[in-house]
């Protein structure tokens, strides 16, 4: 049985469709996120199963348990906030002693259970403290104390790290992972970093204008987008759309852009005269000289040196297209204007429908 | 990131407690401010003789110099008012915030007793000061000056400028201490000496402010009733002609001074529409990077402007420190004495002890229903936005533009007949002070309210704590501050309430203003010094309150 299943969501503000057509199933005691950009519903969806909205159609189940008509404060959900809603006028130890106050459990309890849930975030003598005296990270461990605590029987997570700096943003992750993974409770994490979604996630969910676009593990989604828009969203991808020749030879089919030939997997592409061909930055291969496969020429417009990495950016055909380099040597880094080469590996090509933005064929490299 | 509106937070559409709280509001409207208030407007309609709906009233206005003169005189007090209140205000505020001035807050302490002390107090030192035989016009006559005598535009306007100024010197000095010095940093950068900054960079920034004040000023003068009562003598204005006019007209309909009372809503109406136009256009959002420098000015420059501020501040606290001082003067009868005695508080406490306990009682009563009221439904207001509440909300903001006079007026015809008797109660003097002070109550509390993160109420209500307990446990200790500042406040203004309680009142709900009101028409000064004295050493003492437990600046004091 799923922990949480969404059936048919609606829900929208006015004018505006919030959800729409929204199917979820999330496993018990998976990690699960909800990723897109601001407005795509990720955090109605989620204030939606807290019950902090109430949607316009379709069923929410916990447990099995339709929850459709149970107030906010009956669900036992468990939300850690974006701007982490810890209460000022209360310690530390009050704010996590809160729902369990609510719930009558006794005093030698609530003493107990705090400890535990403060030493699992990393504030053991902070009890005193008041939330003012607190850094924006240990206010959020505050939050995460607080709202898994009272175990609930989810963890709903709104943004929580989105108002820390980026280094504590990248601890806190590691740490909220651990925790959720040591408690077993199941969790919906919502966020629109999608560096944060790929490291953090059992699966996604990648949302836009009130749809779910894909679910998937982060390997599928970044390997294997269903559309232009998840595969836009989620890293970095170069799209090029390209003219079919006619006929299919082995499974491949011949496609030209300008004066460069390229030869595309050919499955699902039968009777389409145009494809948007994608491939990530870091699929390039450097072209030999005598000339490669699927080889790519174009004037170098900008060289960014990023460390780990060096960042091209090509103009190609009069399309713009970028290069990851990994390990770059000063002595190999090409000019400014220069003329360079590079070669995309059938394997690594991506094809969509340019009407529809599907995804044609199957597969992508894992 | 937030998708779209937040709309019907934490209840959804079930009804609760919340909704009962709106439709009491709408009842508290309809009840007390449209039933009265339309009764107003219905006899200024009516022909005193025969009864029936017509224009006789409203002709014999616009046709007679008598009731066009309180017009013009209302106008022009209340215009030469904001003038003097600028004119001290503005530089008060600019040297206090700009140059170093020693003992500046205790400037700010006395300038805001002068403004919350009750308006008939100054007005009736100010008689003792240069009445016929005031002491300040006999020094004034020994070296030669004759002042125009104090009844009449004079001295309303002395008293009225002395007495309201710090709205714009409190105003403006918050506007200046906001400014961000690199704009002026800039100004002289691009090579503007400091005269052509002040003009062009920093008198802009202010100039919102200082308007807003200035609008407040000209409001408070406007529908101001103490002052002209008591030192306007032959000089009416419209709150003083209305009430003349309501006390003439016993035994009759109240046509004409309904009709005055109209004209003197409509001139508020007017100012508070301004204000608000004026207050939603022009802001000047502040990052306050660069808090302004105080700079220390030296030697004769220095001496100047200690003089200045401590001589604007000094005029304004004359009238209270001269209140105080004959209050322990010996009297016999209405007649002052050499020496000093309690004989005036004697007087009180055993004649009138009456008179002073209604006073602190209604207080008491009207300042619990104000703050409990006001924060349920300032609470609705900030929290739950739907179409009843967006209705509601305009019309909560009546009593802003309401003088106390006409509620007054209001009140007494609307509760002297049938369906609802309260005429001669003290419940109806309570009333008066709830209604005058709610909307105050309910934007304080809503203004509170958006300070605090609606995310902490969801995570009561997310942690299983129900909506009536998350209220309990959270927002209400989270508000507590601002609600008890904000009804100590109201305490304050309704102890000194005299508008409207004096055409309310009977013997037996005598309170102190009216009580003093009354000395004072008497010639009985001792009682009213004394009476007076007490209502000042409340107000300094809610004041002391205010800023010692609750860390709220003066601006507490011009917002509520």
């Amino acid at each position: 049985m799923a922990s949480i299943q969404i059936v048919d969501m609606e829900k929208h503000f006015g004018e505006v469709q919030a959800l729409s057509g929204v199917n979820l199933e999330i496993e018990k005691g998976e990690f699960f996120t909800l990723l897109g950009p601001s407005g795509c519903g990720k955090t109605t969806l989620l204030r939606t199963i807290a019950g902090f909205y109430h949607q316009d159609k379709g069923d929410i189940y916990i447990d099995g348990e339709l929850i459709n008509n149970v107030p906010a404060y009956q669900r036992n959900t468990g939300m850690v906030f974006q701007n982490y809603a810890v209460f000022p006028h209360m310690t530390v130890f009050d704010n996590v002693a809160y729902g369990l106050r609510v719930r009558k459990l006794s005093k030698e309890e609530i003493s107990r259970k705090v400890s535990a849930a403060l030493k699992s975030v990393h504030l053991e003598g902070y009890e005193r403290r008041t939330p003012d005296k607190l850094s924006g990270g240990q206010q959020q461990r505050v939050g995460l104390a607080r709202a898994m605590v009272i175990q609930p029987r989810v963890l709903l997570f709104d943004e929580p790290l989105s108002n820390l700096d980026a280094k504590l943003r990248i601890e806190m992750r590691e740490e909220i992972r651990a925790v959720q993974k040591s408690l077993g409770i199941t969790s919906i994490y919502v966020t629109h970093d999608q560096e944060e979604a790929l490291v953090i996630s059992d699966r996604i969910a990648v949302m836009q204008q009130g749809v779910i676009q894909q679910i998937g593990k982060p390997w599928e989604i970044y390997r294997n987008p269903q559309n232009t828009f998840v595969a836009y969203f989620v890293g970095k991808i170069n799209m090029l759309t390209m003219r079919l020749d006619e006929g299919a030879e082995q499974g491949l089919r011949r496609a030209t852009l300008g004066n460069l030939s390229f030869l595309v997997p050919s499955e699902g592409t039968e009777g389409m005269h145009e494809v948007i061909a994608a491939f990530r930055p870091e699929d390039l291969i450097e072209a030999a000289k005598e000339g490669s496969q699927n080889e790519i020429t174009g004037i170098l417009k900008t060289v960014s040196f990023m460390g780990s990495l060096a960042r091209f950016e090509l103009n190609v055909e009069g399309q713009e297209i970028t290069i990851d380099r990994h390990r770059p040597r000063e002595a190999d880094m090409p000019q400014k204007g220069a003329a360079v080469s590079f070669a995309v590996p059938t394997q690594s090509m991506l094809l969509f429908d340019p009407k529809t933005g599907r995804r044609i064929g199957k597969g992508g490299r894992r | 990131m937030s998708s779209g509106v937040r709309t019907s937070r934490l209840h959804g559409h079930r009804p609760d407690i919340w909704s009962l709280v709106i439709f009491a509001g709408f009842a508290i409207v309809a009840i007390f401010l449209i039933y009265p208030l339309f009764d107003v407007f219905r006899y200024s309609f009516l022909d005193k003789v025969t009864k029936t709906l017509s224009l006789s009233n409203w002709k014999t206005f616009f046709s007679k110099a008598y009731y066009l003169r309180a017009f013009w005189h209302s106008i022009l007090i209340a215009l030469l008012t904001t003038f003097f209140s600028m004119v001290l205000g503005i530089p008060l505020a600019f040297f206090t915030t700009r140059y170093r001035i020693r003992g500046t807050n205790l400037l700010n302490t006395l300038s805001v007793l002068a403004l919350l002390s009750p308006t008939f107090i100054g007005a009736y030192s100010w008689i003792t000061m240069l009445g016929r035989n005031g002491f300040l016009r006999l020094f004034f006559q020994s070296i030669g000056i004759n002042l125009p005598p104090i009844y009449g535009a004079f001295g309303i306007v002395l008293a009225d400028s002395l007495q309201y100024y710090p709205f714009i010197s409190l105003m403006t000095a918050g506007a200046l201490m906001t400014i961000d010095r690199s704009l002026e940093e800039a100004s002289e950068n691009l090579g503007a000496r400091s005269m052509k900054t002040f003009f062009s960079v920093t008198l802009p920034m202010i100039l919102p402010s200082v308007t807003g004040g200035a609008l407040i000023v000209f409001m408070m003068s406007l529908s101001n009733f103490g002052t002209p009562m008591i030192i306007g003598g032959n000089y009416l204005v419209l709150p003083t002609l209305a009430y003349n006019l309501y006390t003439s007209e016993i035994s009759q309909t109240p046509g004409m001074a309904s009709t005055v009372s109209i004209v003197l809503m409509l001139c508020a109406s007017v100012v508070i529409v301004l204000q608000q136009w004026l207050s939603s256009r022009r802001k000047y959002a502040s990052m306050l990077v660069n808090r302004p420098v105080v700079k220390r000015l030296k030697g004769i420059k220095s001496l100047l402007a200690h003089l200045l501020c401590y001589f604007i501040v000094f005029f304004s606290t004359l009238p209270l420190a001269v209140i105080v001082y004959y209050s322990f003067r010996k009297t016999s009868g209405p007649v002052f004495k050499p020496g000093f005695s309690l004989d005036s508080y004697r007087q009180i406490f055993f004649d009138v002890p009456k008179t002073v306990m209604n006073s602190f009682l209604y207080s008491l009563i009207a300042v619990l229903l104000i703050a409990s009221v006001g924060t349920l439904l300032g609470f609705v207001i900030a929290r739950k936005r739907n179409a009843a509440v967006r209705v509601l909300d305009p019309l909560l903001m009546i009593p802003y533009m309401v003088p106390g006079t006409v509620l007054g007026i209001g009140f007494i015809v609307a509760f002297n007949r049938p369906p609802i008797i309260l005429s001669g109660t003290a419940t109806i003097i309570v009333l008066t002070y709830f209604i005058r002070r709610l909307p105050y109550s309910v934007r304080s509390a809503a203004s509170i309210l958006k300070q605090i993160d609606p995310a902490l109420e969801e995570a009561g209500i997310n942690l299983g704590s129900p909506p009536g307990r998350t209220f309990r446990t959270i927002t209400l200790p989270l508000m507590q501050g601002g609600i008890i500042s904000g009804a100590i406040m109201s305490w304050v203004t309704s102890m000194n309430e005299l508008s409207a309680s004096i055409l309310l009142y009977v013997g037996k709900t005598m309170t102190m203003p009216i009580k003093i009101y009354l000395s004072v028409a008497d010639g009985y000064f001792g009682t009213a010094s004394a009476m007076s004295t007490i209502l000042l050493v409340v107000t300094g003492l809610s004041m002391f309150i205010v800023n010692k437990y609750f860390n709220r600046g003066s601006d507490t004091f011009i917002a509520a």
